[in-house]
């Protein structure tokens, strides 16, 4: 217990002694102690040693070069306001030049950033984060407590748009406390707060970005160790390294995002012919072509992101729960991970929580029934079988329509005909939360309860399904408060429950992710949100 | 005196049937006035916002009326801004079809000479063993569809040899290695297409009794395909390359997409993903332009090689 420290160098909270009882009793594994910890302000340094996982979290064995420009491939969509954003793959371009109060690694542990520590309280309802006196803006302005109230008070603001304003629902209040201080203060305890800092909509922008016209590109300014040169929607951004940064510097000079489109086979070609060093994304299509490819590395993780063909439980016919169980007995989960991902993946259990996040409560699965299903529709009032229509984007690509030509045929055998609505990507998103049911991809969050706070919460701003249940709230906002790891997951038993006696979705699996990189790129790892950040990558020499 | 009696007459009917398109493009797309909003506001944007913003822009006035600003607005000049890209739509389309129009010389380039060279070759003494190669790749070549050769030629010349790049961003200026796949999967269908018809004609022109008294009165071999057969045997092929001009430019869509070239293509096909509907609507009256120019080029054209062709006749559409 001596060796472990706060970064504010404050007292341990008190629950940090039930973590280290866990850990030590293998209650907990090590990472999730790291995980817990970090969230109640320990050093992740003096966690590490505690665990003894020094070597494991820190291991490097090349010294990194200075140098060089990469190139990365990915789609150059239009960004005006960094807290409206709903593409994850526009926030890694701002990620270069805009920064957070908090750093979550690939490992899901969570770092100092613009703050460099937290203290919660006692009850996780007052946070106080120290922020890094250092930091600076481009335009040579302070990174200060204004800066912070700015943006959190934006997020949450009455008429705001963001779904932050769903995410950050608790605070109440954000003021100054010193000169590189602030306080947070939430309604509710939550213990992941400093984690949802790094939501990819949460990045800092400077206290006049609306004064200034709310529009990044167009005037960029940020604290972090990249400057936005060019951005040009459609073709290419260009990111240059700065000088005069406050913090590390990053190792790359220039770094290039280049819009090959959407077809991944060409951003392959472009990799295999050394026109760039590290593709996006690519998906099940593509995995074969990339794994015969010599000099480059492929990359593979099974983050909590999903398809969801959920059912709006205020809409005709899927306002009779009974329809919406009849759907899910007549799914087969495993046909469509089978034969939509090549059994690439996890099956799901139709709740949106995953068995790779921390507080999955492993609750039974739904078995297939068709006769079951066929029943419950006989009651329901559709004896003759039931015409429904998904709508879907293939908005991460051709597997999503896969996976749906799956379910249609899993639900013709309980006499539910359902006709697929096919809509290109971009128009897909345009309607995504207004049709009766459709197909949408969920990106990965660390939390399981993160995801179900932004999407099935009454009211919430991206609750696609319109599920409104105080029960499922309230035993949300208690599994929310729960530090120790163990008790989060005995927490989430409930929300689970709920979720899926009250059959919101079809949920049917976890894929898993790849990406790719030419073999020169060096520290490049697969983050499970797909949040990139360029600043500890570097080129190896030729 | 007829030639410029031919381009008016052309032009006007080039005009009514620009008209009509336009027309039918701003009435498939912007019936529907609350996509405009959306559009054009982004998913983020209120029902008031997008209400406030259809009258400011004058979209609860009458179709008819809509139409007619439109049509005055794009004639004069003023295309309107695009809602994907963020910038006005008449700074977009040049530059791309400048570079559609590079890829499309590039392909014709290939296409023009090796196809009719080789059309002609083989026409010109059918049944020969020349004469079955040719017809024999120009049938493979022509039976191929443009995704699947770039599919293929790329799997050969990027994946397994390594000797080429596989995406055509050309980001960083012209670059001739990059534009060798597109122009040769855009010339791959189109080249084999040109010596078949080559071929036809010269089979034809090489079986008319005045190649024969050429034959019989002893000229050689070269002087009669030179000075008989070749102006006559041209005829049908110009027709099929002025054809393919349009098709060239419009058509590339699906090669532009593959090797991410950043063309006309590309912007008409990301414009209409994005329901980006100025931009679809110049790219579509742009398309229509280049169809009618090539489509008067190819009859100036063709009444020079074939001077029993009246263009004055051809314009007043009488025999």
């Amino acid at each position: 217990m001596k060796d472990l420290k706060t970064n504010s160098d404050r007292p341990l909270h008190s629950s940090v002694k039930d973590l280290v009882e866990q850990v030590r009793s293998g209650a907990i594994d090590r990472r999730s102690f790291l995980r817990a910890s970090a969230w109640l302000g320990v050093s992740v340094a003096s966690a590490s040693v505690f665990a003894g996982m020094k070597g494991e979290a820190f291991a490097q064995t090349e010294t990194p070069v200075d140098g060089g420009t990469l190139r990365f491939a990915c789609q150059i969509q239009e960004l005006t306001d960094p807290m409206l954003s709903s593409w994850i793959e526009a926030s890694n371009l701002y990620r270069n030049s805009l920064e957070f109060l908090t750093y979550v690694d690939a490992d899901n542990i969570t770092h100092p950033y613009l703050a460099k520590s937290w203290t919660p309280s006692e009850d996780l309802k007052v946070w106080d984060f120290e922020l890094d006196e250092r930091a600076k803006w481009s335009n040579g302005d302070a990174f200060t407590p204004e800066d912070v109230i700015f943006n959190i008070e934006r997020w949450i603001a009455p008429d705001s748009q963001s779904s932050n304003k769903t995410a950050f629902s608790a605070v109440e209040k954000v003021e100054k406390t010193g000169d590189h201080s602030v306080r947070i203060t939430l309604s509710r305890g939550v213990s992941s707060l400093p984690e949802q800092l790094y939501s990819y909509t949460c990045p800092m922008v400077h206290r006049n970005f609306v004064k200034d016209g709310a529009n990044w590109p167009a005037n960029p300014i940020g604290t972090g160790p990249f400057k936005l040169e060019s951005f040009e929607v459609g073709r290419q951004a260009v990111f240059t390294k700065r000088a005069d940064y406050w913090g590390t510097p990053a190792h790359l000079d220039e770094i290039h995002y280049i819009d090959m489109g959407t077809d991944v086979t060409t951003h392959l070609a472009a990799l295999a012919s050394g026109q760039i060093d590290v593709i996006y994304r690519a998906s099940i299509a593509e995995y074969d072509l990339m794994k015969s490819l010599p000099n480059i590395q492929v990359l593979k993780a099974n983050p909590a992101h999903t398809l969801v063909m959920r059912m709006q439980v205020d809409a005709k016919p899927f306002d009779d729960v009974r329809v919406r169980k009849a759907i899910q007995l007549a799914a087969d989960n495993k046909q469509m991970l089978d034969v939509a991902y090549r059994g690439e993946g996890v099956i799901g259990a139709n709740v949106h929580v995953s068995p790779t996040q921390p507080d999955y409560f492993p609750l039974e699965p739904v078995t297939r029934d068709v006769e079951r299903a066929k029943a419950l529709l006989a009651e329901a009032g559709y004896k003759d079988g039931l015409d429904i229509e998904l709508t879907l984007g293939n908005t991460q690509g051709k597997w999503e329509q896969d996976t749906a030509q799956v379910l249609q045929q899993n639900l013709a055998e309980a006499g539910i005909r359902l006709k697929l609505n096919v809509l290109p990507a971009s128009q897909y998103w345009p309607v995504w939360d207004k049709v009766p049911f459709g197909l949408t991809y969920w990106a990965h969050r660390p939390l399981g309860s993160m995801t179900l706070d932004l999407a099935y919460r009454s009211g919430g701003a991206w609750n696609e399904s319109h599920f409104a249940s105080k029960e499922f709230d309230a035993a949300l906002d208690k599994a929310m408060a729960v530090v120790d790891p163990a008790k989060r997951s005995e927490a989430m038993r409930e929300v689970e429950q709920i979720l899926q006696d009250n059959a919101v979705m079809v949920q049917a699996y976890w894929p898993s992710r790849f990406c790719a990189t030419s073999m020169k790129v060096r520290n490049y790892k697969l983050h499970p949100a797909d949040y990139f950040r360029m600043d500890g990558i570097w080129l190896a020499q030729a | 005196m007829t030639l410029i009696l031919f381009i008016v007459r052309k032009l006007g009917g080039a005009a009514a049937a620009m008209l009509t398109v336009s027309f039918l493009v701003y009435m498939a797309l912007e019936v529907n006035v609350e996509d405009v909003a959306v559009k054009v506001l982004g998913q983020f944007s209120t029902d008031a916002q997008r209400a406030a913003w259809l009258t400011a822009n004058g979209y609860d006035d009458p179709f008819l009326i809509r139409y007619g600003r439109w049509l005055w607005s794009f004639v004069s000049g003023n295309w309107g801004e695009s809602t994907y890209y963020r910038a006005p739509v008449i700074d977009l389309v040049p530059d791309r079809l400048a570079a559609s129009g590079l890829l499309a010389g590039g392909a014709l380039l290939v296409m023009v000479p090796v196809g009719l060279f080789a059309g002609l070759l083989a026409g010109m003494r059918p049944g020969s063993l020349i004469d079955r190669a040719v017809s024999l790749l120009s049938i493979v070549t022509t039976s191929i569809p443009d995704f699947a050769s770039a599919v293929f030629l790329s799997a050969v010349f990027v994946f397994w040899l390594n000797w080429l790049p596989g995406a055509s961003t050309m980001l960083s200026g012209f670059s001739f290695s990059e534009m060798v796949l597109p122009v040769l999967v855009l010339a791959f269908y189109s080249t084999g297409y040109l010596a078949r018809v080559t071929r036809a004609s010269m089979v034809e022109v090489m079986g008319t009794h005045y190649v024969r008294t050429a034959r019989l009165k002893g000229a050689s071999p070269a002087r009669i395909v030179w000075r008989h057969a070749l102006r006559n045997a041209l005829i049908t092929p110009v027709t099929v390359i002025m054809l393919q001009l349009p098709w060239l430019l419009s058509g590339v869509i699906v090669v532009e997409v593959f090797y991410a070239y950043k063309g006309f293509g590309t912007l008409l096909y990301d414009a209409a993903l994005n329901s980006d509907i100025r931009l679809v609507e110049a790219c579509a009256m742009v398309s229509v332009l280049v169809v009618v120019a090539t489509q008067i080029l190819s009859d100036i054209a063709y009444g020079w090689l074939n001077p029993r062709v009246s263009l004055l006749e051809a314009a007043m559409g009488s025999k």
